[in-house]
């Protein structure tokens, strides 16, 4: 059995049509990997755990804003194979339904009831029979230079900035980077060029770059479009970070249910392999089967590895041990496709495009707004602005979530405050990956936060116990509570389970979940009426 | 063993021979997957696809009985490569010389035509094994169970010796104990030559202490061993005293054992069942199981450590010491032994060896980290010894011993066109007196059986699962056939668990010359279908059997 | 010969030192924070925790304060740095432990009756030393119960699984066989088997050693089990030597003390703690799970002679010593004394085999004493 069996293994399963009956055997006599250790893995995965389900409607929360409950009834009633998704990364066009791995916009029920039962049938009159289909995006027309990533401005010749990136040499890239002021686009916000001089000063030569495209994060839907629209930037960025730090091979985790992406991202891997624009770096790609966890970096590299996709502890950090226990450099889609400017321009022109951070920042609206969809704005805007741009409110502000559930519930008070990193972490909340979910004052927030709570509970790993009993915990608590049940186990005990799953969980899922919870309990009280 | 099972755990290379580990000694399989999983490289030579192979680096399946072709030629590299350790074997061993003129011979190519194992195969374990440090060597029956058991042996000691991988930790010569007290018997002298401690009985000094320390004479030339004082039971043997062992399912060619029997006058059986050998006897005293008694056992790893008693025996059945002790006093003996920790104490008194054990001393080790004591353990405050020949080996200078290659007493030939060899499973132990009574295991493996390779089935219109008929010279049983690809064309393996099917009623007691211990491991056999059969209920072959196991 | 013994080679130079709770603790390269505070006797609780595994740090029962850093590390997983501060009493870690423990009671068992049945569990106790709150209510989803399976030894139930690994890790890290597998996620995770399929028809080889790491007896004994047989806190423990290969583990024979009439019954046999014997606390299925012979009924339990007529009889002890002594007397007379043939046995004590050679050779004058020595 060698690394690559073992990583072929979710692969494999899902060409089997996912863990039915027999499949962990043949796998495992195919590949030498345990059957059970299959078995563990095929059962992680909701794509994979449950083959019989075809038709996936989404039902975070801003799907659910947007019918996702009648389209779901639809479809149950129509007595199709279905079952609720957790988020497919189509917020602003809610609600988002997978149909096998292709996901739908806008379905409505009246397309569930054209398919007259018919899973396979199953189309969006918003996008009918498309195989390609994009967001809203905007500004629609900037002057050049004006935006890290420009969305609208269509896609480049390639190696114009790999070709600049190599003139400047590793060192100097890094310093561009650093000059930048580039964070982490993902949640984190970690500076990149510290990660970049990490795995470029390891001993061990044999590195590994990987992009982290499993945008899971209920409200955010930005890599989505970056790959749709600027899949040139993304390559090009990873081939000079690839180049910067010493590494040959770019590993690509996409999310499974962004079949479109993947087929525009795999047509210029292969006008680059044809054209060698980039040397000998190479692309693999590789597709994820549902869990939204593997967007933790080690938790990707698990998956990638092909197991469950369960984050590692750190230390050791994925820039000294990461894929297969090398360094590794792994950064989220829309990072990286900073990265080609920066070296273009200068890391000095990047820094200034944004107001209170660095560079310009793709903010993803969803919600009660006009027009929801990804808005790229110097980092640093304000609420207000955002959804100025998104065509304004619909209804009264009430509340909303600056960086998707992680981010827990901020009220209308604060619709001033600098969308960015340490603003909203002074808050008590985070950017995170920029998901930015309205609510408006039809939307009770105790109902808002049993959702995103259900979302983590659904999407926890399970490995550790604070978020494993901790997620259910809460989420049935917010359900008793709001059945007016009095018993023990109610909300009296979630600010104990919320501190215990923030200090004792291993990752940042579980650290995160109670905010939702906590943070609604806060600001609104009132939507917590005792014994109602 | 040289060393200690705690050191496996630790070894750089392993080379496994004649040993189904995972099956016969599960415990030490998971310190070799340990060391295996700590980066450690393991050799498995075996004509069969054990699962051990699954976690080696390389998988020897030489020929049956090619052992010693395989172990020379390894020999043989290692001296024409330079890789020995001249100064070791200048220092602490005689007769290399000899050795390296034999092995001379032992060329990996011509070893490929004997052995079947790719020259490169042989060249590449050679230098791994020479010039890592910490390179051990493990082996059990798969060994000794030969006509040319010995020459296994000495050719495994002869790479040992050469490369001075002894008295080192994680390296050295390591036979598993099949028993649980196969150590322990030895040491207490229930041997034709040897006293307790392992001293001769025909040295007039050890014979003339025992003399004087039990008041009484005794012959000092030494007994006849069990394969002889069994061939000769009903012949020269007319009285046996048998405690323990059912002589009749575990030695090879029973048949003949029975005749002999029928034959003989008188016999004791002394056990806490039932069994084939107590039919034949005459009297039968019920004893007791290892849970009801008090006493120590001595592992492979000559650990002392204690059995105690956790109940009492059933019925009228007592402690085996207790009936020993009984009977010597019906035969006048006036034994006063109020406790097996007294008749340890007079054990040790005249052994030097474990003259520092006692009862009690291994009873207050039981909070300790480790438990029990591994002699030499000569005085009360000796700590014991880990592993033996640390400075220089045992008493005085390794020997070398060249052999040479013989092939087995009996290979196939027109009329028995197959090699046989029998086995152990994980499931069951020996002749499963104890193991058949567990409801569980019977469930996972209740019948005996067969593993043939498909070519050979093909050849004999057999199919999976069908009832056949093995036969030898000796004999034949009625087993079930399982094709499987664990054996190699040519071959056949069977367990040697069962009453109905008894695998002893077909092997060849020819014996080593120097042990008389019986080839156990290969014999000539052919295979006739007798009718078809259906998959049965419960037969578990073990998990790395069949068509369709990994490759 | 210099005879080394097993504390010189196991000694390692301790160098360097951590400081636990004001109280310096030297420890040695690649030592964890609870291996050092192990030694110092510092208590640290854990559940995930097994000295033969890699540590998972997924129980989180462990968590500790290091000075200077902001969350709290699992000192199972943390390896001691020089100088570094740990803290195990605060606070903050008094809180963690009542806090995770209550948590983990909302999704277990709380009756001891019910949670007990075989093993001893090692949550109660844990939440009963440090106070955890048992009021935080019980969860309402219930996890997927199990289809019974057919296999003779290893039961699981579900409720009672904390998730914590140790078995799925045991089977792979140490038996290396990989039957069982975390399957599942979040809240549903469990231990499964491919397909769901019963353990006889895995790769199993029925060690028992997820039985015997389960910390709160999730994987059991179902023998026990269905037998009824008293919890293992009723039992008395023997500590004995296995008496199947050569390999010598120890193990503890668990007793009934007052079945089979006053007699004592072996209902279970459990290993002990890893790293306290040769076996390191690992057995295989023959040691752990094949008692049954002990109390089989058909045991010999009388001595038996043969008659007139051939048969075999039940007679006195006295009687058949009698026999027995005149029937080998006998044949000495008749053949001489090498005409009697001693098999001892290697499955006996060293005691019995030290016998049977001085019987052989003080009272019937022969050497020809022998045991199946063949390995």
């Amino acid at each position: 059995m060698t690394k690559h069996d073992a990583a072929s293994v979710p692969d494999r399963l899902r060409e089997a049509g996912g863990l039915l009956e027999g499949v962990a055997r043949d796998i495992a006599r195919e590949t030498g990997v345990p059957e059970a250790h299959v078995w563990g893995v095929g059962s992680f995965y909701h794509l994979l755990s449950r083959p019989d389900a075809k038709i996936r409607v989404c039902t975070g929360l801003s799907c659910l804003m947007g019918g996702a409950q009648g389209v779901l009834d639809a479809c149950k009633d129509a007595g199709m194979p279905v079952e609720e998704a957790s988020c497919l990364a189509g917020c602003d066009v809610p609600p988002a339904v997978l149909r096998d791995r292709r996901t739908l916009p806008h379905v409505s029920v009246e397309d569930v009831q054209r398919a007259e039962g018919d899973w396979q049938r199953l189309d969006a009159a918003a996008a009918p029979g498309t195989t390609e289909w994009t967001g809203t995006v905007g500004p629609e027309s900037a002057s050049d230079g004006q935006l890290a990533i420009d969305l609208c401005a269509g896609a480049a010749p390639l190696g114009q900035a790999f070709a600049r990136a190599v003139e400047l040499g590793p060192e100097r890239i890094i310093e561009e980077i650093a000059a930048a002021g580039l964070q982490g686009r993902g949640g984190a916000g970690f500076p990149a060029h510290i990660k970049w001089n990490g795995v470029a000063g390891q001993a061990e030569t044999e590195r590994y770059f990987v992009l982290n495209a499993d945008e899971g994060e209920p409200g955010t839907f930005k890599d989505r479009e970056c790959m749709l629209r600027r899949p040139d930037l993304v390559l090009e960025g990873m081939a000079i970070a690839a180049y910067a730090v010493g590494a040959k091979d770019c590993y690509l985790y996409l999310r499974g249910e962004f079949e479109i992406p993947w087929g525009i991202v795999e047509r210029m891997i292969k006008e680059i392999d044809e054209s060698g624009v980039f040397g000998d770096i190479r692309f693999h790609m590789h597709e994820g089967n549902g869990a939204y966890i593997c967007g933790e970096e080690t938790a990707l590299l698990e998956a990638l590895e092909g197991k469950r996709g369960m984050p590692r502890h750190k230390p050791p950090y994925p820039v000294s041990e990461g894929l297969w226990r090398k360094p590794t450099l792994i950064h989220n889609v829309e990072t990286i496709a900073c990265v080609p400017g920066i070296v273009q321009r200068g890391g000095e022109w990047f820094k200034g495009l944004g107001r209170s951070e660095a560079g310009t920042k793709l903010y993803c609206v969803s919600g009660h707004v006009a027009k929801p969809g990804t808005y790229e704005l110097p980092l640093g805007a304000t609420l207000d602005e955002l959804v100025e741009v998104a065509g304004g409110y619909i209804g009264t502000l009430k509340a909303f979530s600056p960086g998707g559930a992680s981010s827990g519930f901020l009220p209308a008070e604060m619709r001033d405050k600098p969308l960015d990193f340490k603003t909203l972490s002074g808050l008590g909340s985070m950017l995170g990956s920029a998901g930015v979910v309205v609510l408006n004052d039809t939307v009770d927030l105790r109902w808002a936060a049993a959702q995103q709570l259900r979302f983590f509970e659904a999407e926890s790993c399970g490995q550790c116990a604070p978020c494993r009993i901790g997620t259910r915990y809460l989420r049935e608590s917010v359900e008793r509570h709001a059945r007016g049940a009095s018993v023990d186990g109610t909300l009296e005990h979630a600010a104990d389970v919320a501190w215990q799953m923030n200090e004792g969980s291993i990752c940042g899922l579980g650290q995160a979940a109670p905010l939702p919870l906590t943070s609604a309990l806060k600001y609104f009280p009132e939507d917590f009426p005792e014994g109602a | 063993m040289t060393n200690s099972i705690g050191e496996i755990r630790n070894a750089d290379f392993l080379f496994v021979i004649g040993s189904n580990t995972s099956e016969a000694h599960p415990i030490i399989a998971m310190e070799m997957k340990r060391a295996v999983r700590r980066g450690g490289t393991m050799v498995v030579a075996d004509p069969r696809k054990i699962w051990m192979t699954t976690i080696a680096e390389k998988h020897l399946q030489l020929n049956p009985g090619s052992d010693v072709w395989l172990l020379n030629s390894i020999a043989h590299v290692i001296c024409e490569e330079g890789l020995a350790d001249e100064a070791f074997i200048r220092d602490n061993t005689e007769g290399f010389e000899q050795v390296r003129e034999t092995v001379a011979r032992y060329s990996p190519e011509e070893a490929e035509v004997h052995t079947g194992i790719p020259a490169e195969d042989i060249r590449w374990v050679a230098r791994k094994y020479a010039t890592t440090p910490k390179a051990g060597i493990y082996y059990t029956l798969g060994i000794t169970e030969h006509s040319h058991g010995t020459d296994n042996v000495y050719a495994l000691a002869n790479l040992v010796l050469m490369t001075g991988h002894l008295g080192k930790p994680s390296a050295g010569m390591n036979p598993l104990r099949g028993q649980n007290n196969v150590q322990g018997a030895n040491d207490a002298g229930a041997t034709p030559v040897f006293l307790p401690g392992y001293q001769r009985v025909d040295d007039p000094e050890a014979h003339a202490k025992y003399e004087k320390s039990w008041g009484v004479e005794f012959p000092s030339e030494p007994g006849l061993n069990l394969n002889v004082m069994m061939k000769e039971v009903g012949k020269s043997i007319k009285g046996l005293f048998v405690m323990g062992e059912d002589i009749v399912l575990s030695e090879p060619n029973c048949m003949e054992l029975e005749k002999g029997l029928n034959n003989s006058e008188f016999m004791i059986v002394q056990d806490a069942f039932m069994n084939e050998t107590a039919r034949f006897a005459d009297v039968i005293f019920p004893a007791s199981v290892f849970a009801e008694k008090e006493g120590v056992f001595t592992n492979s790893e000559r650990r002392v450590q204690r059995v105690r008693k956790a109940v009492e025996p059933p019925g009228q059945a007592r402690e085996d010491w207790r009936i020993l002790i009984d009977l010597a006093n019906a035969c006048g003996a006036g034994w006063t032994f109020e406790s097996a920790a007294a008749v340890y104490d007079e054990m040790v008194k005249d052994a030097d060896k474990f003259s520092g054990i006692s009862h009690a001393r291994l009873d207050a080790m039981v909070s300790l980290p480790k438990t029990g004591l591994q002699w030499p353990c000569p005085t009360p405050d000796h700590p014991g010894t880990t592993f033996l020949h640390e400075e220089g080996v045992l008493r005085g200078k390794g020997l070398f011993t060249a052999v040479e290659y013989r092939p087995p007493a009996e290979v196939p030939d027109e009329d028995y066109g197959l090699y046989l060899s029998t086995g152990r499973t994980l499931y069951h132990y020996n002749s499963a007196t104890q193991t058949r009574r567990e409801s569980g295991l019977d469930e996972k493996q209740s019948e005996a059986w067969i593993e043939i390779h498909p070519r050979d089935a093909r050849r004999r219109d057999i199919k999976n699962h069908d009832k056949v008929r093995v036969s030898t010279r000796r004999g034949s049983v009625e087993v079930r056939a399982l094709i499987s690809r664990q054996v190699q064309p040519g071959c056949i393996w069977m367990p040697l668990h069962f009453g109905e099917a008894r695998a002893n009623v077909v092997t060849n007691d020819a014996g080593d010359p120097v042990t008389d211990t019986a080839e156990y491991k290969v014999c000539a056999a052919e295979v006739h279908r007798i009718e078809e059969g259906t998959a049965p209920d419960g037969l578990y072959p073990g998990t790395f059997y069949g068509l369709d196991a990994p490759v | 010969m210099i005879e080394r013994t097993e504390h010189d080679v196991q000694a390692r130079a301790a160098i360097k030192s951590i400081d636990i709770d004001g109280h310096s603790v030297a420890f040695s390269a690649g030592e964890t924070i609870l291996e050092a505070a192990q030694r110092a006797g510092v208590e640290i609780p854990t559940l995930c925790h097994d000295p033969r595994l890699e540590p998972a740090g997924a129980c989180r029962t462990c968590l500790v304060e290091v000075e200077g850093q902001n969350r709290m590390v699992p000192a199972c997983k943390t390896p001691a740095a020089d100088g570094a501060k740990i803290l195990t009493e605060t606070e903050r870690v008094d809180r963690h432990r009542k806090t995770l423990l209550a948590l983990y009671l909302t999704d277990h068992p709380r009756d001891r009756e019910v949670a007990e049945r075989g093993a001893p569990n090692e949550l109660l106790d844990m939440a009963d030393r440090y106070g955890a709150p048992r009021n935080w209510g019980t969860m309402e989803s219930k996890r997927d119960a199990r289809d019974t399976d057919r296999n003779p030894y290893i039961h699981f139930n579900a409720d009672t699984c904390i998730a914590c690994a140790r078995c799925t890790r045991y089977c792979e890290e140490v038996e290396g066989v990989s039957a069982i597998t975390l399957a599942g996620r979040g809240a549903e995770t469990t231990i499964a088997t491919a397909d769901s399929l019963s353990l006889l028809d895995t790769t199993c080889e029925m060690c028992g050693g997820c039985v015997d790491v389960c910390p709160t007896g999730a994987m059991g004994e179902k023998m026990p089990l269905t037998r009824s047989a008293k919890p293992e806190r009723e039992l008395k423990k023997v500590r004995s030597t296995c008496n199947f290969c050569g390999v010598g583990c120890q193990l503890d024979l668990n007793v009934d003390e007052e079945a089979e009439g006053g007699n004592g019954r072996v209902v279970k046999v459990t290993s002990p703690p890893p790293g306290t014997t040769t076996n390191d606390g690992n057995l295989c299925v023959k040691g752990r799970f094949a008692y049954d012979f002990i109390h089989h009924e058909e045991r010999i339990t009388s001595p038996l002679v043969r008659n007139e007529n051939g048969d075999l009889v039940e007679t006195s002890w006295d009687n058949a010593l009698r026999v027995a002594a005149d029937g080998l007397r006998g044949v000495a007379e008749r053949h001489g004394a090498n005409a009697l043939g001693f098999v001892s046995s290697s499955r006996c004590t060293v005691e019995e085999n030290y016998l049977v050679q001085k019987l052989s050779r003080a009272v019937f004058k022969t050497n020809n004493v022998h045991q199946c020595a063949a390995t």
